[in-house]
């Protein structure tokens, strides 16, 4: 029982983690209808900046920040030099698939060949261990729990309280009447694309600092589990991300503590392919999901 | 001698490469089935062959488990192979069957794709894990090893012209016009009463076939197989031979395998000798192989040689299309 | 189940489709003759082409049952309500791009020679003879619609008004006994809208029938026979358009909406 609880505790932490990367993926996807899978190599190259910063001698919170920064910025540029061109062009949405998963395979070569293949370490990070409710947590993974709650409630200020939130949600459920009603949807989707580059880049240092070691692969094998949390929250809606993240750092936490830990992953995938064999609009698939998701 | 060694390596990676950018430009090209985890088939096909030559795991003092363990004839081996890639790529097709848009289903294949991986490294009981399986025994053993690696070539070149005469029959005709009608459109095909979800797994199962024939052959060559061998990205080498060969052209993939190969051979001889990273000069061949599909997606999706649709003159048709 | 299989092709018993709590269609139930055009009109949201999207399989109804020349075709899948002759167009026209235009004819037709595995395992001499065949009809039908000089053009190529025309080209080289049309006329010049009218009058004159969701009311006062008014997912009334346009209950729908 107190493995189960441990577990859970682990999950959370998990979650938070997946959390924050679904949230970002699924505010891309909801603002601009692209599915974009750089978006694991962008969480690499976030853990590749955060490590030259830690080896310069910068704290591992710092280093954060500034990852985030840095993939926030490269995302709008990204979005806008290629992505953004491509689809006026008129490109399919099955070409502009194979173009990111292009652009990510490109970018995981480049970090590799600057950086090496070997495996890399932020070194001991985690601090001291904290004993809350039942939960053994160490203080890095307390302080992920928090950022990602205190990030995830900003972003839910920003998109019910503010204008550009509003701006935001106008554009990602119809962007031609969003235009029509005098809303610049260009600078709405750039700013789309830096908070959720940036929720990337805080994702893939999160992750860097939670891990024993990484290497180039870090986000490709992150993707699953990402990826089902987002399905599993309907995809497109960062809230239903939020709790697909736990759901499923949970699931697979225990999953791992019951069973072999060698199948953790398998729980996040059987979890998105019931999801899409199933219910594909996901748990609470609003109706304007589903017309997104399913054709015609 | 070391060049034709050189030259019989590169003919079977040739030919097998060919036959796994027909089978994926039969599933993508033709059908429209964004097959990210066709490398799985492949996969599929290269350990069944193993598995059906090697002998059972105890063998070779039983440093490798695996489950079953035959000692089938090469030629049974290589079908087994085919065979197993078409039930594998049938269940692939099985995550497309729902109404999904075609970019979503591209990207669940892709995560199958990841997962397979995944599951096959971690359990050593199944597949010998992240080893992989070695000493699969080359069918002519037997043989002047000169004249083996030949006799391989044929094999090789066998399989490539059964292959492309089974291919013709699916991609021409009626078949073909049928299925890249429902490329172009599926529901339309639909209510054009095609069956397109039955279309589907009768494509993905030809498709998987091919990869699975790939697969083995390319097993019984090197005589080993494992995880490294098929990570996801190598399913977007195939993609870029048939994006930039023509979506839809036999003969335009066909010449798109050769560019891709000499692509990759020649960019990398500009490469600086940097003795200290032996890895670079592949980790460039991928960088080039992303970077050739988004520059042929952007300038000339249609690839080199575009599909042709054939001519209705008159009574007397033709019937070649590309 | 109600109506006569010999005068009845089509008969539509309390559909109903929901979407969460939203009844798109809430019971309708209507029939039609065989050789007949039948009209579905409606304002804006009145469930027509919901209505129309059941009948063709492309969605599942909630509840209700279709019955089609004689037989339950309501769990039938749309590529198998195609096989039976219950044949629909889109609203947008849709064709293959990528394939010309009398590839488009061609494609149509279901169960060929060519498609069977029969066909894939023995080749060309087993489908050749059936093929000819289907080029001269699709020839044939591309002279009646004036576009023999589009035949080897790719389908992406044509203007709207083309591609609406090997639409319906399409649906006809199938041989339906009932053809569905979502707004046929929809973006069509006036001219062109006339001749696709006077083509569909020629085609029930010959034993096909029509079931037409169409919003311009002169149009569907010329064509149809029947018609079915529909509103807020229902059934309003049915009757002839000229003792339609009477009806106090028919203006208040379209003029309340």
């Amino acid at each position: 029982m107190q493995l189960i609880i441990e577990a859970i505790g682990f999950g959370i932490a998990t979650g938070a983690v997946i959390a924050l990367g679904a949230v970002g993926f699924s505010v891309q996807f909801g603002i601009s209808n692209i599915l974009n899978i750089t978006y694991g190599s962008l969480m690499t190259l976030a853990a590749y900046v955060g490590l030259l910063l830690i080896n310069h001698g910068v704290n591992a919170w710092l280093a954060l920040v500034l990852g985030a920064v840095v993939v926030g910025v490269v995302s709008v540029v990204y979005h806008r030099a290629l992505l953004a061109p491509l689809v006026r062009r008129g490109t399919r949405a099955i070409a502009m698939v194979i173009v990111t998963v292009s652009a990510g395979i490109i970018l995981q070569y480049v970090i590799v060949s600057i950086a090496g293949p070997e495996s890399h370490s932020y070194g001991e990070q985690s601090g001291s261990t904290l004993h809350l409710i039942g939960f053994t947590l160490s203080a890095g993974q307390v302080a992920i729990i928090v950022l990602t709650a205190s990030l995830m409630l900003g972003l839910h200020l920003l998109l019910t309280r503010t204008t550009l939130g509003k701006a935001m949600r106008a554009t990602s459920s119809n962007r031609t009447l969003a235009r029509s009603c005098g809303i610049s949807t260009d600078r709405v989707s750039d700013i789309a694309w830096l908070i959720s580059g940036s929720l990337c880049g805080a994702a893939g240092v999160a992750l860097a600092i939670t891990t024993v070691s990484f290497d180039f692969s870090l986000g490709s094998l992150f993707l699953i589990p990402m990826i089902a949390a987002a399905v599993l929250g309907g995809i497109g809606q960062p809230y239903g991300a939020m709790l697909g993240g736990l759901i499923v750092g949970v699931s697979s936490e225990v999953a791992a503590a019951v069973s072999n830990p060698n199948y953790k992953d398998v729980v996040a995938f059987m979890i998105l392919i019931i999801m899409l064999l199933v219910r594909p609009r996901g748990l609470f698939g609003a109706a304007w999901s589903t017309r997104r998701l399913m054709e015609g | 001698m070391a060049w034709e060694y050189y030259l019989v390596v590169m003919l079977v990676y040739l030919g097998t490469d060919l036959l796994a950018v027909w089978g994926l430009n039969l599933e993508f090209g033709v059908s429209g089935v964004a097959n990210l985890a066709y490398i799985v088939v492949v996969a599929a096909g290269a350990y069944t062959f193993a598995i059906c030559t090697l002998g059972p795991s105890s063998g070779n003092g039983g440093f490798q488990t695996y489950i079953g363990g035959f000692t089938l004839p090469f030629p049974l081996a290589l079908l087994a192979g085919a065979l197993a890639g078409a039930v594998v790529g049938t269940l692939i097709g099985v995550t497309g069957l729902k109404r999904l848009r075609q970019d979503y289903q591209a990207v669940a294949m892709l995560v199958v794709s990841l997962m397979v991986a995944t599951v096959v490294s971690a359990d050593t009981g199944f597949l010998n894990g992240s080893a992989g399986l070695a000493l699969i025994p080359n069918p002519f053993a037997d043989l002047d090893p000169e004249v083996a690696r030949w006799a391989y070539v044929a094999v090789v070149a066998f399989c490539c012209l059964i292959g492309f005469l089974v291919l013709r029959r699916f991609t021409t005709g009626p078949i073909g016009r049928t299925l890249r009608a429902m490329r172009d459109d599926d529901t339309a095909a639909s209510a054009a009463g095609k069956n397109v979800i039955g279309l589907r797994l009768v494509v993905q199962a030809v498709g998987g076939a091919f990869g699975g024939l790939s697969g083995a052959l390319l097993a019984g060559f090197i005589g080993g197989w494992s995880p490294s061998a098929w990570v996801y990205i190598e399913t977007l080498a195939f993609l870029s031979c048939v994006i930039v060969g023509g979506m839809g052209s036999d003969r335009g993939v066909s010449l798109g395998t050769l560019i891709i190969a000499v692509l990759l051979l020649q960019g990398v001889q500009f490469l600086p000798q940097i003795s200290s990273s032996p890895g670079l000069s592949e980790d460039f061949g991928w960088i080039i192989l992303g970077a050739s599909t988004i520059i042929f997606i952007w300038f000339r999706p249609q690839g080199v040689l575009p599909e042709r649709r054939p001519r209705y003159l008159g009574k007397s048709s033709s019937h070649s299309p590309g | 189940m109600s109506g006569d299989a010999g005068t009845v092709i089509l008969d539509v018993d309390r559909l109903e489709k929901h979407y969460g709590g939203v009844h798109a269609v809430d019971g309708v139930s209507f029939t039609v003759e065989r050789g007949s055009i039948t009209g579905l009109i409606g304002p804006n949201g009145a469930g027509k082409s919901t209505a129309l999207a059941v009948i063709g399989g492309y969605v599942s109804p909630t509840a209700g049952r279709i019955h089609f020349d004689g037989a339950d075709i309501t769990g039938y899948p749309m590529h198998a309500r195609a096989r039976v002759g219950l044949v629909r167009t889109f609203q947008m026209a849709r064709v293959f791009g990528n394939l010309t235009t009398i590839e488009n004819l061609l494609v149509a037709v279901p169960r060929q020679r060519g498609e069977s595995a029969a066909g894939i395992l023995a080749g060309k001499w087993f489908w050749r003879g059936e093929e000819r065949q289907l080029v001269e009809r699709a020839r044939a039908l591309l002279d009646t619609f004036g576009m023999s000089t589009k035949a080897d053009d790719p389908a992406r190529t044509l203007s709207g008004g083309q591609k609406r025309a090997v639409e319906i080209m399409r649906a006809l080289m199938m041989k339906p006994k009932l053809l569905l049309l979502d707004e046929p006329m929809a973006g069509l010049s006036p001219s062109l809208s006339r001749q696709l009218e006077d083509m569909l009058i020629r085609l029930a004159g010959d034993g096909l029938s029509l079931l037409l969701v169409e919003h311009e009311l002169d149009t569907v006062d010329r064509l149809c026979g029947k018609v079915v008014v529909m509103a807020q997912g229902r059934v309003l009334s049915e009757g002839r358009m000229a003792e339609l346009r009477l009806s106090r209950e028919v203006q208040d729908a379209y003029v309340i909406g």
